[in-house]
Formats: C-alpha cells, structure tokens, sequence
C-alpha cells in the first residue's frame, strides 16, 4: 500500500549509505532490528498508554497533591509536610489502621485455614458430585461486591428483626447492634470478607493439591504413615509456594478493603468500621480534603512497603 | 512490507483508541447542532421535582429542543458535577444545585455561566430576597442559579398516633396545643405513656428542625465556625439529646429503609421540621397511609430545609437555551405547577397571594390546607448563613447524636469530640 519510490523527499533526507536496487526502500531508514524493537514497543503500547494515563498519572499526580492544600476546586496552595502531620496527629486515622488490621485478621486467617480443609475434602475421593461443590463454593466469588454488603447488611441489622439478631434471641443472646457497635462492626464485615473470599482461596489450594504427585502418597502409604502424618509431611510443604502466595493476596487485599465497610456503613464513616482506603475515601470525597487524602495515600503506600518486606523476609527464610 | 502494514493499521487502530472520548462527544455535538438544528440540553435533577412532566411541554412548544433528564440521588448528583467541573468534562447543560452546596460551588464560579448574562436581573423580583441570595457572589455580581424550590418547615403527625394518645388530630387545635418546644415534650411524654411510641423517629430530624430556626448556625459571615460561642445549635443538641435520653425520640437515620418503613407503620407521632418536598417522600414511602397523616404548624416558628437551585456549567454549547428553558420553568405558573404535582414550594412569594393556590389541601394529608400553612411558614423563615464547609459540621454533630441515641453515649463527651473533629477537619480545608 506504501509507495516508498515516489516520496522524494524521504530519499533526499535519508540518502542510503549502500542502495541495493532490487530492496525496495523504506521511507523511513530503520534497520531490521530497530524495526523489530518499534513494532514490540507497538504491541505493548495500548496497555503502556492506559496505564501511564490511568494508572501512572493518578499516582505521580497523588504524591504531589500530598503537599498542597486542595478542595479539588479552588486554588491549590503549598504546604509542604502539614497533611503528613494532620493525618499521623488524627486519632481517627490510628483507628482505621487497626481496623484494617483487625478486620484482615478475623476476616483473611480463618479463610485460609478453611480453604485448606474445604480443598483438602475436596481432593478426596470420598466426595461424590465434586464438580457441583467446587461450583458453588466459588459462587460467592463471582458476585458483585456491593451486592454482597447489601445483602449482609440486610442480615446484619441493628433492630430486633435483622436475621443475625433473630438468630442470636433464638439462641439465647441478646441483640446486638451490628451497624454501630466496635466489635459487631468488625465481625460483620468480616463475615462478609470471609464468605467471599474462602471459595477463591479454595480453589488456590484445590489446585495446589492436584498438583502433588499420587506416588507420594502411595510411597508413605506403604510405609505406614497415617492421614495425618500424610498431611503434615506431603501435603502442607508440597503446598508452601501456594500458601506464601494466598497469603501475600489476602494481605494486599486486606489492607485494600473499601467497599464492604462504605456499603455497610452508608456515608456515616463510622469509626468502628472505618478502614484506611475508607479514611482516605471520605478525606477526599466526603470532606474535600485532597491534600490530606493524598496524603494517606502516601502513608499506606509505604505501610504496604513495609508489609511487602516483612512477608518477603519471612518467606524467604520459610523457604530454606 | 507486510510489517509495515500491520504497523500502519495497528498505529491508526491506537490514534481511534485515543481519540475515542473526544470523538463520542463530538458526533453528540454533531447531532444537536446538525439533526434539524435541534439544541440538546442534559439536565442533572435530584429528589422527585417532576420536572420531566414539565420539559415534555416546553418540548411541545419549542420543537427544536430537546431536554435530556437525568435523575440520580442527590449526593451521587452532587458528586458527579463536583468531579466533572474539577476535571472540566462531563459537565451537563443544566443543573440542580442544592442549598447546602451552592456555597461550595460558587467557589468554582468560573465554571458556570453568570445568569446575570442572559437576564436573571430581569426575573429577581419575582423571587424570594433570601432564596436569591443564597447563590449569589458576596459582591452581588454573579448568579450562580435560579431558585427552585424552598423547604419552609411544619410539623407532619399521625392522626391515628395522637388519637391514641389523646391528642388533638385537628391541625389547628394541635398547633395551638404544642405551641412551644416545652410543650412539645410534654406532648412527648403524653404519647410515649399512651402508645408507648417515639415523638419522632429520627434524632437528627429533632435537631434539624431547632437548628433551622435559629438565626445562625454553625458559620458566621466570615465563615468562622461558631458552634461553641452561639448558642442555638448546642441548645437544639441538648434538648434533642435529653429527648433521647428520655427514651421519647427513636433511632431511625434519615433516608434509610426502617426510616422510610416506619412512615408507613406509623410507628411514631410526629415527623418534625419537615418542609413542603417531604410531602413526596411520605407519599413514596406509605402510598396506603392516605388519611393517618396531617400537618399543621411548628412551634415557635418555620426555619428552612433544602431547596434547590438550578444552574448552566460552563462546558454547555447552549448557554442561552438553557436559560430560556430553566427561566420558563422556575417561572412563578410553573412553580405552581410544581406544587400541585410533586409538592415544591414555591419561591416566588406573589404566588402565595393566589386564591386557588391558598384553598389547596390534600386528601392524603387528612385534608390539612396545606399550600396555606406552608406560606405562613415560608414567611417567617429568616435567611442564615451556611458557608462552604456546612456539610462538615453536619455529619459530625449527627454522628454525636447517633452515638447518643443508639450506643447511649454521654451527650456532653460526644458533643465534645464532634466539636474537636470538626476543628481538625476545618484545619484542613
């Protein structure tokens, strides 16, 4: 389609140091390998340039809002380190760091130990109709987020009639009010957390487990060992490398939950619920307070660094 | 040659990639200017104004436009228009404003045509002085909005509640009986002994309804926050809260679905400070309760809740057809009309003079005249001051007075952090 001959002033400026006049020339004079490295940065470049205008700006531009005072209309001042100071002095920003961590915990530990049984009894051979468990046991995975924190919060209401509540007074205990209480709060979305994450994990583990040769167990079998020294001898270390990851995946997404407490907490950004993206959130959105927002962006930035590192440091040493 | 084929159309492929937000909205432009010189104009609407019914006939009448509404939630609303004039894109042509968040946006004034442009001047008189004010530049310079409605506060009961706890059902026996606050506990007292229900349902509905009263609130004029030296708001936080503690008041939060069921259950007396649009949201929420419901006058006088504005971003092609169109619909007839179907009240106080309009009374509301005792509130409204970061101070006293109804925290420690978080707050703005 290119008709590189009859465009002279592409030859004029690139006058070829060697014409060979059975080639026909390329207007523009690359050679092959130049080429080659232009068409692999093109092939790469629609997922570069979204990022770089999605993803790279947003985040260059949040550590430089993290120094200025912004409404996100106005004027943008300079303040240089005073957001940093807010958002460490704010108690409430204390609070939200350990509720993400308090939630991660009761939310993300229980997960993982029940995946590994949910996919050990799933491995096995005693289960019949296996691929409709494994179906419905990531059910709650494919659902949508907000779905799920209107459902739970559904469940999970204040008055006497909220389902939780009627199981609790059937059982014998008091109400509880799940939408403002410190601990109610937490479990409630732990709960939501928990129920829709395991069938993911599971599923890790699931195939972790498939991938553990058969002549292990037999070979341990014919030595004796039981079911439970086959567990801890082959199954556990076979699966190491999948338990560093679940576990490295549940972290980031601990630290990183957001919609289950906005939903269930409505825009009231109670204290006993409030996490750090949330923090963050109504900085922004609710408070106008670009600057400071930013700013625990920048924070929890280097907090995951530092969590990164940790589990890095601590599975390198599981590793030897 | 191959190689550089695929190149060429990968290249162009990318170029529509990137162009592909700029293109969408101009085949839109496109559109409106060229189909038969048709103008398009989006219009953002919150809360049920019913103003599609109104655009169909200004439709009718002006063949070449056409009126696109949006309705959403008012936050979402707000939150889309204050994303889009930050960004400067995605702005619609005509928006609502609502009061609390005019100041906010007058911040940003240059991104909004100045109404004075295209003749607001011409049509002030016809509105409240207070309302106008409101979205207009200190120096008086800019028009940011034309009003739309306005939120004067009464009193909506349940018949059938205070029958029960024998009090007067008739409007203006009850107005004259509960003539003050103390008498509006007693009231409290009487319906909590006989039914063993709530005054009201809502603890930040009571405190609304003081704090609209009083003739400041939580900034003054030079937007310093005044909540600790004036006494109005902590008056209307202590009464409210002794309500709670006195077990007369429930734990329902505004806009939540027990708060919406509970208007229907009639599983409380009283819906206090509730201005004229509320009268959309009761029928919404108990379409059966027809007849359990009236209103009648609140004591010691109506402050103001809500009411909107409407105003034309910078970013609309069609300055001028917005204007025609938002002038023509927040005209004093069609403000009325407003009235009639969704409940608006008007801001354009010669309709309050209009005898049809003053014999309005509405079945549903146990047939209360109630365009009349909507115009008496609506004049003893004063204008207050909200300034830019009401919304701040707002959510953090309603926290407190959550934490008060629900958990049984102690009022005056609530009411002291709440003050300590809004200044942090503030200081950060």
């Amino acid at each position: 389609m290119a008709q590189p001959q009859i465009q002279p002033d592409a030859d004029t400026k690139h006058e070829p140091v060697k014409p060979s006049p059975k080639k026909k020339r390329s207007p523009f004079h690359f050679s092959e390998k130049t080429k080659d490295a232009i068409s692999g940065y093109l092939y790469i470049s629609p997922f570069y340039i979204l990022f770089a205008i999605f993803g790279l700006f947003p985040m260059l531009f949040s550590f430089y809002l993290g120094f200025q005072k912004w409404n996100g209309l106005g004027e943008m001042e300079y303040v240089g380190l005073q957001n940093f100071k807010f958002v460490l002095a704010d108690p409430i920003f204390w609070k939200s760091l350990l509720n993400t961590v308090v939630i991660g915990v009761i939310g993300t530990l229980p997960q993982l130990l029940i995946g590994i049984i949910l996919a050990y009894a799933l491995n096995s051979a005693l289960i019949r109709f296996k691929s409709v468990f494994r179906v419905s046991i990531f059910m709650p995975y494919v659902t949508s987020t907000v779905a799920v924190a209107i459902v739970f919060g559904v469940m999970f209401n204040n008055q006497d009639f909220g389902l939780m509540n009627v199981v609790f007074n059937w059982l014998g205990f008091d109400s509880v009010n799940w939408g403002t209480s410190e601990w109610g709060v937490k479990l409630a979305i732990s709960t939501m957390v928990f129920w829709r994450w395991v069938g993911y994990n599971t599923i890790i583990y699931l195939a972790g487990l498939q991938g553990i040769p058969n002549d292990l167990y037999e070979a341990a079998k014919i030595d004796g060992a039981s079911i439970r020294q086959q567990i801890q001898y082959i199954t556990i270390p076979m699966l190491k490398p999948i338990i560093i990851l679940t576990v490295f995946l549940s972290t980031i997404g601990a630290m990183q939950l957001f919609t289950e407490p906005l939903v269930f907490l409505g825009r009231s950004f109670r204290e006993e619920g409030i996490t750090v993206v949330l923090y963050l959130y109504r900085e922004a959105f609710s408070n106008m307070a670009f600057g400071t927002a930013s700013a625990t962006a920048i924070i929890l930035f280097v907090i995951i660094i530092v969590l990164s590192s940790i589990n890095v440091f601590f599975t390198n040493r599981i590793g030897k | 040659m191959k190689k550089w084929i695929s190149m060429i159309v990968f290249a162009a492929l990318l170029l529509m990639l990137a162009a592909c937000s700029d293109d969408s909205k101009a085949s839109d432009d496109g559109e409106s200017g060229a189909s038969g010189g048709k103008v398009e104009l989006d219009f953002w609407v919150f809360g049920s104004a019913g103003y599609d019914v109104l655009a169909e006939e200004y439709m009718e009448e002006h063949p070449d436009v056409k009126i696109n509404i949006n309705e959403g939630e008012m936050a979402d609303i707000h939150n889309n228009l204050f994303t889009s004039i930050s960004a400067g894109s995605g702005a619609p042509d005509i928006t609502m404003i609502e009061v609390s968040e005019i100041a906010k946006f007058m911040q940003a004034n240059d991104q909004f045509y100045n109404l004075n442009d295209y003749g607001a001047k011409d049509v002030q008189d016809n509105y409240l002085d207070w309302k106008w004010q409101q979205a207009q530049s200190v120096d008086g310079d800019f028009q940011l909005g034309l009003p739309t409605d306005i939120g004067p506060t009464t009193m909506f009961y349940r018949t059938d509640v205070m029958e029960e706890a024998g009090l007067p059902t008739d409007p203006e026996e009850l107005a004259a009986q509960i003539n003050d606050w103390d008498a509006y506990h007693e009231a409290a007292k009487q319906v909590k002994e006989k039914t063993g229900k709530p005054i009201t349902d809502s603890p930040e509905l009571m405190f609304s309804a003081l704090r609209d009263q009083a003739p400041e609130q939580y900034f003054n004029e030079e937007n310093e926050l005044i909540i600790e030296t004036s006494p109005y708001v902590k008056e209307a936080y202590d009464y409210t809260t002794q309500l709670i503690e006195e077990g007369l008041v429930g734990q329902n939060s505004l806009w939540t679905p027990e708060w919406g069921s509970a208007m229907a259950d009639g599983s409380y007396a009283t819906l206090i400070g509730a201005p004229a649009w509320m009268i959309a949201n009761v029928k919404g929420n108990a379409p059966d309760a027809g007849g359990n419901w009236s209103l009648t006058t609140i004591p010691e006088g109506a402050g103001n809740w809500g009411g909107s504005f409407l105003a034309i971003p910078k970013e609309s092609d069609h300055p001028q057809e917005a204007y025609d169109f938002i002038e023509w619909l927040l005209s004093p007839e069609n403000q009325l009309k407003s009235f009639h179907n969704n409940g608006l009240f008007p801001s354009t106080p010669a309709v309050y003079e209009d005898e049809e309009f003053l014999a309005t009374s509405d079945e549903y509301f146990s047939d209360a005249p109630t365009a009349k005792i909507f115009a008496e509130a609506a004049q003893s409204v004063q204008p207050i001051h909200m300034g830019v970061n009401y919304s701040i101070v707002q959510d953090e006293l309603i926290l407190a007075l959550t934490n008060v109804a629900v958990e049984g925290a102690d009022p005056q420690k609530e009411w002291d952090a709440a003050v300590k978080r809004i200044k942090d707050q503030l200081a950060r703005q």
